[in-house]
């Protein structure tokens, strides 16, 4: 459940999110994640958007459950 | 127009006294320069007269009325409709509201920084009523119980410096009982201007967007921030004396009040910042205080990463903020630009996507390698050779921007970007098929600023 949420200093583009979760994250040309969707209440894809969390090595993902303004 | 008026006369809340010839002399139009008739918050003695001194200023508007308690103060914000003049116009009592509700020990952000190279609004307002300002941050000040006032501007902004240093020692000189002010000055970079830039250059003394919206939702070391644009404190100061409905009634019924705005480009010589209100359109603005007697070519509404619109497509439209948004467009810090026949609006964009890609603060991926591709490419379009495909990928590209930074810079040029494709489809065509047209060699209508290589501390 949720909203993935890029933290766009800290991603090098490394693109392993997008490996992992690609329903999910798509990369631009330059390696840069772009948002497809939101995993919301699909809980395999709840579960790849866990997983890119994880396995991102600058820490720049991060799924929320709520986003304020 | 006699529509608009009613609209607003039918909204005026009954238990809100309103000065009758205040009522009598609201505008249906409003279009006014510094010190003339009909104007609101430019009111007062003349662009020459320069800084308009505290006695002056209290002699014509009166002292800050008392206004009650900090919730009635957000009432009344909220009963003017006030909307920031920043850029994003979102609704001022909201923000205060939210600020308000997180308790602590808030304090409150003058952002004078006019990071927009052809804006002059802020940096005109500040140099010439400083005390206007600085009586809205007194406002939005007591709306959230906050005991300190900091006006944040560029270093380079010299008049509003020196009218603002002035201004601050007037008032502690008269003792007046209000929060304790300080002046920040920045660097004079564009991204700088973003709030949370400003939260940044306070709390650690590095002017780049922070990345992490929390981080600024929390404020300066933690104490909630409240930030808003140097005309819309100028507002707050004569919402606070005249009323919230003497306020509305200088706007639409969708846009509340009257704004600012800079005209830019292929401008007569003369003053740029004037006043506008009602349903004063782009075309009686053009006639009136740029000599255009037809429509130009295009006119670039926003700012530099704004938006292009055909000059026959914009002539009649009202500036009112509301009937701009109803066609996708907005005013953003009140810059319109002017593009006469004579230029390549293909050319101009070229330029300004440069501009806005040297000005990237360098943090983020989309920023670093997307900006200056998007600003590569239209200068091919512009000044060489391209294919049909090339620009429908550029156009591609440009479209993956949106909402990826940390701060909305990227967004800003790529939807110039695609406005620019847009507008100047014909041209576009024309590159295409010819190349270059000679027009590109038409010296450049909007100046950018040659990079500063200024730091971000
Ligand atoms: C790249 C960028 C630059 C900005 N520069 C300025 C600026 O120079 N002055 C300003 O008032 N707002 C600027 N803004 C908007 C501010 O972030 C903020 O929304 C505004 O100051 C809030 O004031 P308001 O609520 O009174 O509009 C900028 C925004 C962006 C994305
Ligand atoms: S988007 Fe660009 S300007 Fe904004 S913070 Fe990131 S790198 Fe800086």
């Amino acid at each position: 459940m949720g909203k993935l949420l890029v933290d766009a200093v800290r991603c090098k583009g490394h693109g392993i999110c997008a490996l992992i979760a690609p329903r999910l994250i798509d990369l631009d040309d330059w390696g840069f994640p772009v948002l497809l969707a939101s995993p919301d209440y699909d809980p395999e894809q709840s579960k790849l958007a866990k997983r890119a969390v994880a396995a991102c090595p600058e820490q720049a993902l991060r799924l929320v459950t709520e986003v304020g303004p | 127009m006699s529509g608009v008026h009613t609209d607003l006369l039918s909204l005026t809340n009954p238990q809100t006294p309103v000065v009758p010839d205040e009522l009598a002399s609201n505008p249906d139009q409003l279009l006014a320069g510094v010190g003339e008739a009909g104007s609101r918050i430019l009111a007062g003695p003349k662009a020459v007269a320069g800084m308009e001194s505290l006695v002056d200023h209290l002699d014509r508007l009166g002292p800050l009325p008392g206004l009650g308690d900090a919730a009635h103060i957000r009432r009344v914000v909220e009963e003017s409709g006030l909307q920031g003049r920043g850029g994003a116009g979102f609704p001022a009592a909201v923000k205060m509201r939210t600020v308000a509700a997180r308790g602590g020990s808030p304090l409150v952000v003058v952002n004078g920084s006019e990071s927009e190279p052809a804006s002059h609004k802020d940096r005109t307002l500040m140099a010439l009523r400083p005390h206007l300002v600085l009586d809205g941050a007194v406002v939005a000040a007591e709306a959230v119980n906050a005991d300190q006032v900091i006006i944040h501007v560029h270093r380079e902004s010299r008049s509003a410096i020196t009218s603002l240093k002035n201004a601050v020692q007037e008032r502690r000189r008269a003792r007046l009982t209000e929060p304790r002010m300080d002046i920040s000055y920045g660097p004079s970079r564009y991204v700088a201007g973003e709030s949370s830039a400003i939260i940044h250059f306070l709390e650690d003394g590095d002017a780049r967007p922070l990345t992490d919206r929390r981080a600024a939702r929390a404020g300066i070391h933690g104490r909630p921030t409240l930030l808003h644009n140097a005309e819309t404190m100028g507002h707050l100061a004569l919402i606070a004396r005249r009323g919230p409905w003497w306020f509305r009634l200088a706007g639409t019924s969708g846009a509340a009040g009257s704004t600012l705005v800079t005209l830019a480009g292929a401008t007569p010589p003369g003053p740029r910042v004037f006043e506008v209100g009602g349903a004063v359109t782009v075309g009686q603005l053009l006639t009136d205080r740029a000599g255009l007697d037809a429509p130009p070519r295009a006119v670039l509404l926003g700012g530099y990463a704004g938006r292009w619109v055909d000059g026959r497509d914009a002539w009649d439209q009202p500036l009112a903020r509301d009937q701009l948004l109803a066609r996708g467009l907005s005013l953003g810090c009140g810059l319109l630009g002017i593009l006469p026949w004579e230029a390549c609006g293909l050319a101009e964009t070229a330029r300004l996507l440069g501009y806005l890609a040297s000005e990237s603060a360098g943090q983020c991926g989309p920023c670093i390698f997307g900006l200056p591709r998007l600003a590569e490419g239209m200068s091919e379009l512009a000044f060489g050779r391209v294919s049909r495909r090339d620009v429908r990928q550029l156009l591609r590209r440009s479209a993956t921007f949106a909402d990826r930074g940390a701060c909305h810079h990227p967004d800003g040029a790529a939807l110039l970007l695609q406005y620019a494709l847009a507008v100047f489809a014909d041209d576009v065509e024309r590159h295409i098929r010819r190349g270059p047209c000679d027009r590109k060699s038409h010296l450049p209508t909007f100046r950018v600023p040659t990079p500063s290589g200024a730091g971000w501390r």
